[in-house]
């Protein structure tokens, strides 16, 4: 897990981490943590105003493009403690997000995610609904009439 | 007369409703830029454990209600689960990528969400934010392009509808985190 922060940690300038303050409340901020190899900790400076409370956290770290998209993410679980006015992030699980791991990477998440919608239906009883692609495909055209030539077999 | 349990949940929704107005009017212009104009926020839900899972949104704002509207997919659906055990959420507008503001304030927003069990396909109900969608990442168009696509992800297009009521909202004039946040406190903040 280590080693999966190391590498992909390095490729964003900053990071969101998320605790919680002292109501128990979700409460976010953007920081730039810093690895220390030796403890297997993230160093994260506190800024003023900042409410965080010792606990559960987690560190996200994503990225996207003008046009929304080469969209990356990953996620990672741990707890954050107070030491000399510094926030100690001790990680728990590294959680891939979009764009980690390449094609395979990509065909994995798509596939668990699909296996999942099917789970979520069976469990209430429903069956598999349709997609309106027709009318999907109009409002693609009408937002962008441009860059979106039409596709072969639409309307299926 | 309404039975007791459904004359709460109008009494509650009466409440949001009269609590986002209030937060509709405190918030200023600069704020509502950024929820107007950012492309994602980090959205935060509470896991089983207790531990804040954040991850990017397209959130839509509706300030004729003062709310939040965002969707997931089915195929993600623990962010729902996590709502609907602990309504406690929270979106930070952190990273202005594509916005087009200058020097914009960083802003949190901590509040109450609701994730009802209805699976959505439909586009009527949300043409507005669909166009918006494809307008700002044309690209996205891709997972619906061939046959083999569409069969592929259309989970994706099964979704989940979840609406934020703000309950307190912080900012970091510029985004700068060395001074300390203004505050817009909601009626039943705690």
């Amino acid at each position: 897990m280590w080693a999966e922060i190391r590498q992909y940690l390095r490729l964003y300038p900053s990071a969101v981490l998320s605790g919680r303050d002292s109501t128990g409340r979700p409460f976010s901020l953007r920081c730039e943590p810093e690895l220390d190899d030796a403890a297997r900790v993230l160093r994260i400076a506190s800024p003023r105003g900042v409410e965080l409370v010792h606990g559960p956290a987690s560190i996200l770290c994503h990225s996207h493009n003008l046009f929304l998209w080469n969209l990356h993410s990953f996620l990672v679980r741990g707890t954050i403690e107070l030491a000399d006015g510094t926030w100690l992030f001790r990680p728990v699980r590294f959680v891939p997000g979009i764009g980690v791991g390449g094609l395979p990477g990509m065909i994995r998440f798509a596939t668990s995610k699909r296996r999942t919608a099917k789970h979520y239906l069976d469990r209430r009883g429903l069956t598999r609904p349709k997609i309106p692609w027709a009318e999907l495909r109009a409002i693609q055209v009408e937002a962008n009439p441009l860059p979106n030539p039409p596709h072969k077999g639409e309307g299926i | 007369m309404l039975p007791a349990a459904a004359g709460t949940r109008y009494l509650e929704h009466v409440m949001a409703e009269v609590l986002a107005r209030s937060v509709a009017i405190s918030i200023p212009a600069e704020v509502e830029a950024v929820f107007q104009e950012f492309r994602t926020c980090e959205f935060t839900t509470l896991a089983r454990d207790g531990t804040p899972i954040t991850w990017p949104m397209l959130p839509f704002w509706r300030p004729e209600t003062g709310q939040f509207m965002t969707t997931t997919s089915i195929g993600l659906p623990d962010k729902v689960f996590n709502i609907r055990r602990d309504p406690r959420v929270s979106l930070l507008f952190s990273d202005p990528t594509g916005s087009g503001l200058d020097n914009p304030p960083t802003v949190l927003v901590q509040g109450r969400a609701a994730a009802p069990d209805k699976v959505n396909t439909s586009i009527g109900a949300y043409e507005k934010e669909v166009k918006l969608v494809y307008r700002r990442q044309p690209s996205g168009a891709m997972w619906s392009s061939n046959p083999l696509l569409r069969w592929y992800f259309d989970w994706y297009f099964m979704r989940l509808e979840i609406t934020i009521t703000p309950t307190r909202i912080l900012w970091w004039d510029r985004g700068d985190l060395s001074a300390s946040p203004r505050v817009v406190e909601g009626a039943d903040v705690g």
